[in-house]
């Protein structure tokens, strides 16, 4: 991507185009550590030969929403992924650099990913309910885990949070597969969200679904951050704006700029961060 | 498709968007067109055509004429008389015979005698007999049998049979292929042969081989699947089963005869057979395995993984639950295969005779695809009728359990 193109000096200068992969992430405010859930410290990931992810370093404060957003191809999902180390089932991926997790390296030789993923719950961006039913959907991670006090219970509670109680009640016992979309992607919540983690993780979470089914799970990203840190990648900066809290813009790799997110949108500091959430690339 | 009726007094419509000679190419091509399709429609009506002649030819093969000059009652019973069969028709042959009721009662209830009547004589419900038909018939192995006709061949002379009938002689229209064919054991006379054995040494074999194929080709696939690394050496191992996929039976029967017979000493047995075909249905249900295991997105096995789980966790919760359907089909697929194998069990000593039913896995046995074998072999021309019987079984186990794949299929095949 690095085009040194004679013809066009106009392209030369275009940031877009003449990458820096070196570029030093802009911060718009300065982040304290103490209410940090996950830290990122100068990540570096390959597929192969193929760089993914160029020193990113950024950190998630608790009970907050941050997006990351940034262009396709351009590592968020990938970042999103590496926080809880979903990326080690591609047997490819060489990472250097250090996510930490309460203050634990996540990529510790002596941490055991199963560990993480029990702490750090994911929502894909297609809902995959198990063709099970709603009930074993949810109560899935709980039963892997030994859970011992009343499933019954969890199931119904984890339902509540992710507002589908109400829809399921009556057909508990019923493949999660009959669901519409927007529901089965609530189930998919309620079922990260019953294996009790603290992180949640959403990876377009909305894209294979219509506006209304949307616009529920955004309220419902709202009603959760109270007792969830939640990282969302998404394609739609509408989206972003309306339900984070801090904002993270990446490019090929780099990590351009990240802070709040009505800074961001409204005031960006980086050339590259201004044309992308203005619609002028992406 | 609907057409367009012009207003009365219109000139007519055009019905072309095309020039006389590009509509003139435009029929040419579409002609070439249907020849082809005509062509490959050819071979469907030949196949057709050759599996009806084969059905057709065996299920004749079943049905013979005879003239027989019977040795003992000589009588048949009307089929009312005894609607079930069994000791009823028994006991109208043995007072035919002219034993009285005592004796006759003394007959049936001692199973000594009971099992020497049976092994002597086959009760069947001929469809013609000369008194008539649809009536009894006790066939006895030591009845004379003078004259043997096929289906066609004594339909076409029936009179003249008739009429040339000597005293006591009888002509019967023999079904070779009853219920009692099924019941009874193997024989020397083609009239009382039954398949009661290979039906017996055939499922013997089926059960054990579904003992060892199952865990072993299914364990074979998961951990090709889903644990073994991506190199050389496990492509060198895949490459390695689809080959061996296509090795002729006859090698796995030198390989079964070396190793089992021979080398572990378990002899001309069942195990021997169950072993030897096991590794020869290995790879094909191994192939289908993997398949079935593959066709479980990934999407699955991430959200497992997302939420905690371990590697055998969503192998055992995930992956096997929704690949059980694909397994299963290959499983019924590839018995069935190897339930129609006959080549390596002659090497490795299926027995032609066996008149007692395998007691374990290291009696002897003979399965379906040999016995039908065998009896085509004989030098008797009634055991073609027999073995044509044989063959209708086998057809039939086999068209059973290629319908319970397709069920099994069906049933719970998912679409993702």
């Amino acid at each position: 991507m690095t085009t040194t193109s004679k013809q066009d000096p106009k392209r030369d200068s275009n940031p877009i185009h003449n990458f820096n992969y070196d570029h030093e992430t802009v911060r718009t405010d300065a982040q304290s550590g103490d209410d940090v859930a996950v830290g990122v410290e100068n990540f570096n990931l390959w597929y192969g030969d193929f760089q993914a992810l160029h020193h990113v370093s950024l950190t998630f404060p608790k009970n907050q929403v941050t997006a990351l957003i940034g262009a396709s191809g351009c590592g968020k999902t990938t970042l999103l992924r590496s926080i809880n180390r979903m990326n080690d089932l591609i047997p490819i991926v060489k990472i250097d650099g250090e996510i930490s997790y309460e203050g634990v390296n996540i990529y510790d030789r002596n941490v055991d990913p199963v560990e993480v993923r029990r702490r750090i719950g994911m929502v894909f961006q297609k809902p995959n309910p198990f063709p099970k039913s709603i009930f074993d959907n949810v109560a899935y991670g709980p039963r892997l885990h030994g859970y011992d006090g009343d499933l019954k219970d969890l199931v119904e509670r984890s339902l509540q949070k992710a507002a589908l109680w109400d829809e399921v009640k009556d057909k508990i016992k019923q493949s999660g597969l009959g669901l519409s979309g927007g529901q089965q992607q609530r189930l998919c919540i309620a079922r990260a969200m019953a294996t009790e983690p603290d992180v949640i993780l959403m990876d377009e979470p909305t894209s294979a679904l219509d506006p209304m089914a949307t616009d529920r799970i955004e309220e419902l990203i709202h009603e959760i951050k109270k007792d969830y840190t939640v990282i969302i990648v998404t394609h739609n900066m509408q989206q972003a704006g309306r339900v984070s809290d801090r904002t993270a813009f990446m490019h090929l790799g780099v990590l351009i700029e990240e802070g709040p997110t009505d800074q961001i949108f409204t005031n960006p500091k980086h050339d590259m961060t201004e044309r992308y959430v203005s619609g002028r690339f992406g | 498709m609907s057409t367009v009726s012009n207003p009365p007094g219109s000139a007519p419509r055009k019905t072309s968007l095309l020039g006389e000679q590009e509509r003139a190419r435009l029929q040419r091509r579409k002609r070439v067109g249907q020849a082809f399709a005509a062509i490959t429609f050819i071979p469907v009506i030949l196949a057709i055509a050759l599996i009806l002649t084969l059905f057709a030819d065996v299920i004749f093969d079943t049905l013979s004429w005879q003239v027989v000059e019977p040795n003992n009652s000589g009588q048949t019973f009307a089929w009312s008389e005894a609607p079930l069969g069994g000791l009823a028709v028994m006991r109208l042959e043995l007072s035919a015979q002219g034993l009285s009721d005592s004796d006759i009662e003394a007959i049936i209830s001692d199973p000594a005698e009971l099992t020497r009547f049976r092994a002597r004589n086959r009760i069947e419900l001929m469809w013609h007999t000369d008194d008539g038909s649809m009536r009894w018939v006790v066939t006895n192995s030591r009845d004379d049998r003078l004259d043997y006709y096929g289906f066609f061949e004594g339909f076409g002379q029936f009179d003249r049979l008739a009429a040339d009938l000597g005293p006591d002689q009888n002509i019967y229209l023999n079904p070779w292929l009853d219920f009692s064919f099924l019941t009874r054991n193997n024989s020397r006379t083609p009239v009382v042969a039954g398949i009661k054995t290979a039906i017996a040494g055939s499922l013997w074999v089926v059960g054990l081989i579904i003992l060892f194929a199952l865990p072993l080709g299914v364990g074979a696939a998961l951990y090709l699947e889903e644990y073994a690394p991506k190199n050389t050496f496990t492509r060198f191992i895949e490459v390695n089963i689809r080959n061996l996929a296509g090795v002729p039976s006859i090698v796995y029967g030198i390989l079964g005869l070396y190793l089992f017979v021979r080398l572990l000493n378990f002899g001309p047995t069942i195990l021997s057979a169950a072993v030897t075909l096991s590794l020869l249905i290995l790879p094909v249900v191994i192939i289908a395995a993997r398949e079935a295991i593959r066709a479980v997105p990934s999407s699955l096995r991430e959200a497992s993984y997302g939420l905690g789980a371990t590697k055998w966790q969503t192998v055992s919760q995930v992956v096997l639950p929704n690949a059980v359907a694909g397994i299963t089909t290959g499983i019924i697929l590839s018995v069935a295969r190897a339930i129609g194998e006959t080549a390596p069990l002659l090497l490795i000593g299926a027995a032609a005779f066996i008149p007692f039913l395998p007691e374990g896995p290291l009696s002897r046995y003979t399965v379906m695809p040999i016995q039908i074998y065998s009896w085509i072999a004989e030098n008797d021309v009634e055991f073609y009728n027999v073995a044509s019987a044989g063959i209708i079984v086998l057809l039939t186990i086999l068209l059973l359990l290629y319908g319970l794949a397709f069920f099994v299929r069906r049933r719970f095949e998912r679409n993702w």
